[in-house]
């Protein structure tokens, strides 16, 4: 059929009159690392959530792996997804084995499988400590094993990365290459892009509740426009002629406009010009991935 | 409910100190209805031992003993799922939240039956041992014994759908205190008034006590305890299915 593993279809959710989640249309290609990026509060965790059909859409429609996911046919489709929601589970009073345990008489897993997940995260060596004693970042990577041994096609993590050390970060960005390698669908969020953009094949940009942005890294780039930046000068003088008509800001004792238009760009300049400034320079600023994500969403602020 | 979910409650149990709570329920009754039956007039003097003191001395400490204990039991098994973020991973595992609440109940449920179930046998044993003239009333023994069982399992379940909706233990433990003082009470009280909480049932149980001055045996009011096991039964079930309909949060 289609070779997205996920998909949504307006898929909305109201607290109240409040509507967290709006009118989200994923597409989650199939094989792919799928970044979910937004700040805190956009959304994130409420989508994963529906995805996963812990919490009911208050309209629109989720299909995972083909087939749609609702109260009915969650069991079995939970059986080959697995995930890691918000906080990482596990029992403080229970070791690291004793937990996994839990999961493989629940879904009737072989201890073979449970093995390979533990290894996959390398805790092999930190099993018979109490989950009690657990630095976070490996109750994150038992919170994975968990979520691996099912063998899952569809791998969904909610901020795995939160939390933890520059060195935590690598390793858990090398793990999700390497299962994607193994063709697992991996969907990572998080609210700090730096932390999974070079993982990223696929982006989706969240603020709001709303999905800003849905392609690749190439495709986010293409979308966004960079910055004009033009040398003159009287930066003072040139950003009072043009106040009015265009939101210029003194950067550096750069002119700096942003979101403008070749056509645009070619009046701005011709318009200084006339008004007798001397222009030294035009360019464009090659914006970086962290830039075009914070244009995108307002900072974070939203 | 599935037997996955009883056996992964069973294995949650490692290292909660289940078997302490237990001990401590077992011994503590056994131990103040024994006290208080030998502390009575009536057990000076070996000739008039009677097993009504001591149903009576267990009438006492059954009330006194085990709100509290039945709260901290369900409150141990309950918490940790806050703590571990355990709802959720059972729910991604396709189980809910009232299933949970559920096997917990069925688990701790036989736990407690157990309980109920070593408290009267060792008291018959000690008043055996005590050499109690005449053969002890086992029908009346054992059907209080299943009557205080049922008021147990009904305030273990009270306690496990406490502990689930509200995250801080402080609550059910403060509700486990109170109760306390109402069976406690409720033993003094016209038996009307005892059916309206169900701590009140301890006394509604009761199989011995003195009116008028005299030590006299009871029987326990078996359809009052019926009553109970349906109403709580009904609600137990209502309340964990509308758990199965609540979302993670
Ligand atoms: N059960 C709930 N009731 C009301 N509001 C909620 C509930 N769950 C989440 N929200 C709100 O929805 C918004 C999005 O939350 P969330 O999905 O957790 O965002 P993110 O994971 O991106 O940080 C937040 O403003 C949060 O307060
Ligand atoms: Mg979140």
């Amino acid at each position: 059929m289609s070779s997205y593993i996920v998909t949504t279809d307006h898929l909305t959710k109201r607290y109240g009159e409040r509507a967290v989640v709006e009118d989200l249309n994923l597409r989650v290609p199939e094989g792919c690392v799928y970044g979910f990026l937004g700040p805190n509060g956009s959304g994130k965790s409420t989508t994963m959530k529906m995805l996963l059909s812990l919490i009911r859409p208050s309209s629109g429609q989720v299909r995972v792996l083909g087939e749609p996911m609702t109260r009915a046919t969650r069991r079995r489709l939970l059986g080959r997804i697995g995930s890691l929601i918000e906080s990482p589970p596990g029992y403080g009073h229970l070791t690291g084995a004793e937990n996994i345990g839990l999961v493989r008489r629940m879904l009737d897993l072989e201890q073979r499988q449970i093995d390979l997940a533990v290894r996959t995260v390398r805790m092999q060596d930190q099993m018979d400590k109490k989950v009690r004693e657990y630095s976070l970042g490996m109750k994150q990577r038992l919170g994975i094993a968990m979520a691996l041994a099912r063998q899952p096609k569809l791998l969904i993590l909610d901020e795995p990365t939160n939390g933890l050390d520059p060195a935590g970060i690598e390793e858990i960005r090398r793990l999700l290459r390497h299962l994607a390698d193994g063709g697992v669908t991996v969907m990572v969020s998080s609210h700090l892009l730096g932390e999974i953009d070079k993982t990223a094949t696929t982006l989706g940009i969240l603020a709001g509740g709303r999905l800003l942005f849905q392609g690749t890294r190439a495709e986010l780039f293409a979308a966004a426009t960079p910055d004009v930046l033009i040398g003159t000068a009287d930066p003072q003088r040139a950003q009072a002629l043009l106040s009015g008509q265009h939101d210029a800001r003194i950067d550096e004792g750069l002119l700096r406009l942003c979101g403008l238009s070749p056509d645009a760009t070619a009046q701005v300049v011709s318009h200084l010009v006339r008004a007798g400034l001397g222009i030294y320079e035009v360019r464009r600023q090659e914006q970086s991935l962290e830039d075009v994500f914070m244009d995108l969403t307002g900072g974070g602020g939203l | 409910m599935s037997v996955a979910l009883i056996r992964a409650e069973i294995a949650k149990m490692r290292r909660l100190r289940t078997g302490i709570i237990v001990l401590v329920m077992v011994v503590g009754v056994t131990a103040l209805a024994v006290l208080s039956a030998l502390s009575s007039p009536d057990f000076s003097d070996p000739g008039t031992r009677s097993w009504a003191a001591l149903l009576a001395g267990m009438s006492l400490a059954v009330p006194l003993t085990s709100p509290l204990l039945l709260a901290v039991l369900a409150s141990r098994q309950v918490d940790i799922e806050h703590h571990g973020n355990g709802w959720l991973l059972f729910q991604t595992s396709g189980a809910t939240r009232g299933g949970l609440c559920r096997a917990k109940l069925a688990v701790l449920g036989a736990v407690v039956c157990a309980v109920t179930a070593a408290e009267a046998g060792l008291v018959l044993l000690a008043g055996i041992a005590l050499a109690v003239p005449g053969p002890p009333p086992l029908a009346l023994w054992w059907g209080y014994a299943g009557a205080v069982a049922v008021v147990n399992l009904v305030l273990l379940g009270l306690h496990i759908l406490i502990s689930a909706r509200v995250e801080n233990q402080l609550a059910g433990l403060g509700i486990g205190v109170l109760g306390t003082l109402l069976a406690v009470f409720a033993t003094g009280l016209p038996p009307l008034l005892a059916h309206l909480t169900p701590w009140g049932y301890y006394a509604l149980a009761t199989a011995a006590g003195y009116r008028d001055g005299e030590l006299v045996t009871f029987v326990p009011g078996y359809a009052s305890i019926a009553a109970l096991a349906v109403l709580g039964g009904v609600l137990f079930a209502v309340f964990t299915t509308r758990f199965d309909r609540r979302e993670a949060s």
